[in-house]
């Protein structure tokens, strides 16, 4: 079984390293100190499970699950986070607590081993199972402040404030910021609900706008409007984006 | 009557007033006809009797009718009641008294006559209502002592309990971790692990070691910070840099206890926690004339979210400041691109002069 162990803290992974040594079917294939290093490594190495802490910065373990994806398999380890302990058995996820027993170690790995022995088919309620504990961390952190962006192995910090506009584009979302197009894997819906509502409206179907970045409001077409931003682009506004538009600018 | 006695300045207050009495009868008496020997013979011992009598009797039964701000009927009643009867016991001592002269000493006696009787009679009822007015006074103002002190040992409690919620609110992050961190030295390094232990030991005795009301030194407070700190510094290794300036003013000078561990412990987690390179916590103190200035700084992340309003430990910060000085103590704080930064303004108070504060408050 190919791991990697993900903690800011070098002693965590020594412990961690320690006990592992007695399991002679594990192989660490690499040890992270932050969340960047860990997504690169999930996605360049693709192992068969990740010892993912929590408590990290800049990328904490439930952001580093969310850009790398449910191909792997993850053991969450924590010092302590009632919150997450919760979602942990809602949705029967595995965790470790801080500081473990070298027992309650090999028990998460025979959890571990029997997951990755079971047919792909078994597999996917597990994922369901993340991605549900992923969204129930996102939600504590609403409004977002910034948006993650996987690139390839990297990982990109786009700060909510630094966005114009975004716009759907089928399965992804395109946000504009800083004269620099991204593109995320999400639904313009979902990400219209974690936004804050003060500083960003849905003007449209398929644009969200910055009301920060609007310089001005424009007639377009036959009774249609659009938005002029700071940087010049043209945002189409909808008849009722428009009715929320002079409510919110007047 | 009871808390009138429980002080001799009370009590002999007392007695005078009603001596006093005694001597106005005696003089109504002198001027009715009666000789003046007779009339103090007759008037003095009576009118001390029934102070005593009058006094005992009125304070249970004001403690049996509370006055109440609806029910002024029952006391009336049951303090009307009482007064008549005790009137009426009087002039019956006044009878059996005067009588008891008459066969003595006919010279000294005075006759009691229907007028003696029906003015005793009213001076008893008044005299009697006189006293339960001083015996609810006294209720009253028990009762408002009694009110304050339990006002006062409510706010020592709550202050106890207050810190007893910030010594829990110790980060379990912070112990957990540190557990973490000694299940690892245990193998790779025992000395450092036992090392570890000690400190932990130590940051958490002298947390608990910590009264509410009693202050702590800066240098005392800044000890309890470095144990902290130290601890850290094991987990974080070369990324947690600690840096303290304080001078001897500064350092003996009072505050509350544990105002600047929260403080230390946020830019930990908030601050380094969220680096991925190296950073600094400094402390800063210095004393400017009455004023004690405390400065706690810390590098962020220059890409991190900003500060949200302070969050709990500053709010709590705050509030003990006030709490502690009113208006004259501050917490300011700022947040620059790569550093957030906490002032502290309170007024000096130099440990010897709190000593003396204390021995002429005991």
């Amino acid at each position: 079984m190919r791991v990697i162990l993900v903690d800011d803290e070098h002693l965590a992974r020594a412990v961690l390293r320690e006990h592992l040594g007695q399991h002679p079917d594990v192989e660490i294939v690499a040890e992270c100190a932050n969340g960047f290093e860990a997504v690169k490594a999930i996605a360049e190495l693709q192992p068969d499970l990740v010892f993912l802490d929590i408590q990290m910065p800049k990328l904490d373990g439930f952001e580093v699950a969310e850009l790398a994806g449910a191909r792997t398999n993850y053991l969450f380890v924590t010092a302590f986070d009632a919150f997450a302990l919760r979602a942990f058995e809602v949705h029967a996820v595995d965790y470790l607590l801080k500081p473990f027993s070298g027992e309650r170690l090999a028990q998460a790995l025979a959890h571990a081993r029997t997951r990755l022995a079971a047919p792909p088919s078994a597999q996917a309620p597990a994922a369901q199972a993340l991605q549900d504990v992923v969204t129930e961390a996102r939600s504590r952190q609403l409004p977002l402040e910034r948006i993650l962006i996987r690139d390839g192995v990297r990982v990109q910090v786009v700060p909510v404030a630094s966005i114009d506009f975004i716009e759907a584009e089928d399965d992804y979302v395109a946000i504009q910021a800083g004269g620099k197009r991204w593109l995320k894997s999400q639904r313009l819906a979902e990400l219209d609900t974690q936004l804050d509502p003060r500083a960003f409206l849905r003007v449209h179907r398929s644009f969200i706008v910055n009301l920060a970045a609007i310089a001005r409001i424009e007639p377009s077409g036959r009774d249609g409007h659009c938005a002029v931003l700071r940087d010049g682009s043209r945002v189409p506004i909808s008849r009722s984006g428009y009715q929320k538009v002079r409510e919110r600018i007047g | 009557m009871h808390g009138v006695l429980t002080s001799w300045r009370a009590a002999l207050l007392y007695l005078l007033a009603w001596l006093m009495l005694g001597l106005l009868l005696t003089a109504m008496l002198a001027v009715s006809g009666v000789s003046w020997p007779a009339s103090l013979l007759f008037a003095l011992p009576l009118v001390l009797l029934y102070a005593f009598a009058s006094g005992y009797s009125a304070y249970y039964v004001c403690r049996a009718y509370p006055l109440g701000p609806k029910r002024m009927a029952a006391p009336i009643k049951g303090v009307g009641l009482t007064a008549l009867c005790a009137a009426g016991l009087w002039c019956a001592l006044g009878a059996a008294w005067s009588s008891l002269w008459q066969a003595l000493a006919p010279t000294l006696a005075l006759a009691f006559n229907r007028t003696l009787v029906t003015s005793m009679f009213g001076l008893g009822v008044l005299l009697y209502g006189l006293a339960a007015t001083v015996s609810y006074l006294m209720i009253e103002s028990e009762r408002v002592r009694e009110l304050e002190t339990r006002a006062l040992q409510a706010r020592l409690m709550a202050q106890d309990a207050e810190l007893r919620m910030l010594r829990t609110q110790v980060d379990p992050h912070f112990l957990f971790n540190s557990l973490n961190s000694i299940s690892a030295l245990t193998t790779i390094d025992p000395a450092a692990a036992r090392a570890m232990i000690v400190q932990l030991a130590d940051f958490f005795r002298h947390g608990l070691g910590l009264q509410a009301d009693r202050k702590v030194t800066l240098a005392q407070e800044l000890r309890l910070v470095a144990d902290f700190v130290a601890i850290e510094q094991v987990r974080f290794g070369e990324r947690l840099r600690f840096e303290v300036d304080a001078d001897a003013g500064a350092q003996a000078c009072l505050l509350p206890p544990m105002l600047l561990q929260p403080l230390v412990e946020n830019a930990v987690k908030h601050g380094i926690g969220q680096m991925l390179a190296p950073g600094t916590i400094r402390i800063r103190a210095a004393r400017a004339g009455s004023l004690l200035q405390i400065r706690v700084e810390n590098d962020v992340d220059p890409d991190g979210a900003p500060a949200k309003g302070g969050g709990i430990g500053l709010e709590n910060v705050r509030q003990r400041l006030a709490g502690t000085y009113g208006h004259e103590a501050g917490v300011r704080w700022t947040r620059e691109v790569d550093a957030f930064c906490v002032e502290l303004t309170l007024p000096a108070e130099a440990s010897a002069a709190i000593m003396e504060d204390r021995s002429t408050c005991a």
